[in-house]
């Protein structure tokens, strides 16, 4: 056991300290207002003396006792005085290593660092907070280790910069996000912000002053009317592109993607800088997703499930967390692939398509809700130009045609791909040794027409929106796919060289 | 694109569950819509306390659901039996189930990370007993066998556990 020594040891900044002050006294600040306004004047102070001053000897207990080392092929954390409680993580299953760091943290020249092994309910070690040296000191101590664990790293200390993403393109990845949703968010907000610093009564008035406004106007000029809508409404849109313009810039400033042996480093943030390393081989399922405005602008977003992204049902706000690239045209990304999926088979995919029922289907289904649309306005206008939604008919049957040509799967000797969508298109890549489960699934439409759902279940699919599926395939073809894929998924696991 | 060496391993033939199951699943179902009936009954007993004029309909509405409830717990357990089944070769686990909706579910034999044995109180009655393989997946982490023969249970989990299990994600 000589050789397996320490590799090193460390313990938290003293910052750790400050920090937890500085928490303490953030979360008291809600609950002080009632208890100083409302307590009688000496025990609100002695009730707020006492949460701070427990809060703080917690901290002091954290810090004094909170050691970590790498050592043996674990990571060792330590921590507790009376409870004590270590906890070793074995390096090889590390799944991610992230370094957060706040506008604070950054003026102190201190992290965050959070560990993950994927093995649920949220990081397996965190260390908060960490001087920036001691961070990527353990950073590379531990890619280092897992890199020699998984016999992968070529040069391991060497990092090459994989794309770095300038303001221009972080400016085009907020033009092209959904703006509808971050204007009503904002129009939300703004409401919000109206109805908390202005009385009900100014509010009234002021809403009695606009309508009133408006109906002069409306009285003298139609158009000044149109006019002053159509103002109102670019405003606002306006508003919301430079929102999401800036929201991108600030989150992603300065994003920079490195490889460094087998682990995929990110690097973003203007205000708030975050890092994170990820060995690519426990990239669960990748997404190649095109938004309805980027994919006319021919460009797309690469996002990556590992087992760490793992939630129990619930959709996780951080989706930033998942993001392998936020922008990237189109045409590059089939060149990219390699270096996420390093043993993904060269040469492009051999799509194979569903049945063409799917059309007739689609077209069925929404021939349906039409119907039920202009009876419903043809009811209401009691006439016959209600009927208007039956027009919607030719262009449905043209979008599920489109729809169609695009749904489909490709299957590899090691990957399984599907895409899915037209307006909006979704392309998943899953290397076929990750694959947990396959399922084939039939509703009574489907048993109907002889058709069935695939759907491929890998660990983690928090960040890549629902992971595979291709509907409407032939029974037969389904069932064989998906033998297949669990026969592949097993033959991977069983060879050993892509254990880990 | 089947390459020749998947297809030739034979698939077996699916297993069907126990039959006892029918009468567990029966006795599940009475159970449950008792519960459901009582707490029907006690609505229907105050309302009529409170507007005597609502008792035919509450009487009505009362035998109604519980006829239905007898036909359903006496119906759909035979159908539900004959479209459970399962097969286990030397890779894959698969099950097949579902009366309006067909499911099967495929599972690599490497990708099992726990199976548990489970025994209701009723299963015991019968004799019975229900097999959970977990896997490390999102949207179908685990997949139940309900009604195995409590001797076959303990069988397949041994022969499942020895040949399964290696978790690296």
């Amino acid at each position: 056991m000589q050789s397996e020594a320490a590799v090193f040891e460390g313990r938290l900044h003293p910052l750790t300290l400050a920090f937890a002050a500085y928490t303490a006294v953030r979360r008291l600040i809600l609950p002080a207002i009632p208890l100083l306004v409302f307590s009688d004047r000496r025990l609100g102070p002695a009730i707020l003396g006492v949460l701070f001053v427990s809060a703080l000897a917690q901290a002091l207990g954290r810090y004094f006792s909170f050691r970590y080392r790498v050592e043996g092929g674990e990571l060792v954390v330590r921590q507790g005085i009376l409870e004590r409680r270590e906890r070793h993580i074995p390096l090889e299953r590390v799944q991610e290593i992230r370094i957060e760091q706040g506008v604070l943290h950054r003026l102190l020249g201190v992290v965050d660092a959070q560990v993950d092994t994927g093995g649920g309910g949220g990081p397996e070690a965190t260390l908060s907070v960490l001087s920036r040296a001691e961070a990527e000191r353990l950073q590379l101590a531990v890619g280092e280790r897992v890199a020699k664990v998984g016999e992968a790293a070529a040069s391991p200390n060497e990092a090459v910069v994989v794309r770095r993403l300038g303001v221009g393109e972080l400016a085009l990845s907020g033009l092209t996000s959904n703006h509808l949703v971050s204007a009503l968010a904002l129009a939300g907000l703004l409401w919000t912000l109206l109805d908390d610093f202005v009385s009900e009564g100014a509010l009234r008035r002021g809403a009695g002053a606009v309508f009133g406004t408006t109906r002069r106007v409306y009285e003298q000029d139609v158009w000044s009317t149109v006019a002053l809508t159509v103002l109102g409404a670019a405003l606002l849109l306006l508003l919301a592109v430079t929102f999401s313009v800036a929201g991108a810039i600030v989150l992603y400033y300065g994003f920079t993607l490195t490889l460094r042996g087998d682990d995929l480093g990110r690097r973003y943030g203007l205000l708030t800088r975050r890092a994170s390393s990820l060995p690519r081989r426990r990239i669960q399922v990748l997404e190649v997703e095109e938004g309805l405005l980027r994919r006319f602008c021919r460009l797309a977003t690469l996002r990556a499930d590992t087992v760490a992204g793992r939630t129990d049902g619930d959709e996780p706000k951080d989706q930033w967390r998942g993001v392998l690239l936020p922008i990237v045209p189109r045409a590059e990304v089939e060149e990219l692939l390699p270096v996420f999926l390093p043993d993904l088979e060269p040469g492009p995919a051999e799509w194979r398509q569903v049945s063409r029922l799917s059309v007739r289907r689609g077209t069925v289904k929404g021939a349906a809700v039409c119907a039920l649309a202009a009876s419903a306005s043809a009811a209401l206008q009691h006439s016959a130009y209600g009927l208007w939604p039956l027009f919607m008919l030719a262009p449905l049957y043209w979008v599920n045609l489109r729809r169609y040509r695009h749904l489909g799967y490709a299957l590899g000797e090691r990957y399984f791909r599907t895409r899915r969508g037209w307006l909006s298109r979704s392309t998943h890549l899953v290397p076929i040794r990750k694959v947990q489960e396959v399922e084939v699934r039939q509703n009574w439409f489907d048993r109907r027409l002889g058709l069935a759902t695939l759907v491929v279940d890998t660990a983690g699919q928090a960040y890549t929106g629902g992971g595979p599926l291709v509907t409407n395939l032939p029974l037969e073809e389904a069932r064989r796919l998906a033998a297949t894929l669990a026969r592949r998924a097993q033959r991977g696991m069983a060879h050993g060289s892509t254990r880990i | 694109m089947v390459s020749g060496e998947e297809s030739q391993t034979i698939e077996p033939e699916f297993r069907p569950l126990d039959p006892r199951v029918v009468r567990l699943w029966r006795l599940n179902y009475l159970v449950g819509f008792g519960v459901l009936l009582l707490m029907l009954l006690a609505g229907a007993v105050t309302a009529v306390l409170a507007r005597p004029a609502l008792r035919p309909w509450a009487a009505l509405l009362w035998c109604g659901t519980a006829a239905l409830a007898g036909w359903l717990s006496y119906w759909r357990p035979p159908r539900l039996y004959r479209a459970w089944g399962y097969r286990i070769d030397a890779q894959v686990f698969e099950t097949r189930s579902g009366l309006f909706f067909h499911v099967s579910r495929l599972l690599p034999l490497a990708r099992l990370q726990h199976v548990d044995l489970e025994r209701g109180p009723f299963e015991r009655i019968y004799g019975l007993s229900s097999l959970v393989l977990h896997t490390a997946g999102t949207h179908s982490a685990s997949i139940t066998i309900p009604g195995l023969d409590a001797g076959e249970a303990v069988r397949l989990r041994d022969h499942l556990v020895a040949i399964g299990g290696d978790d690296a994600v």
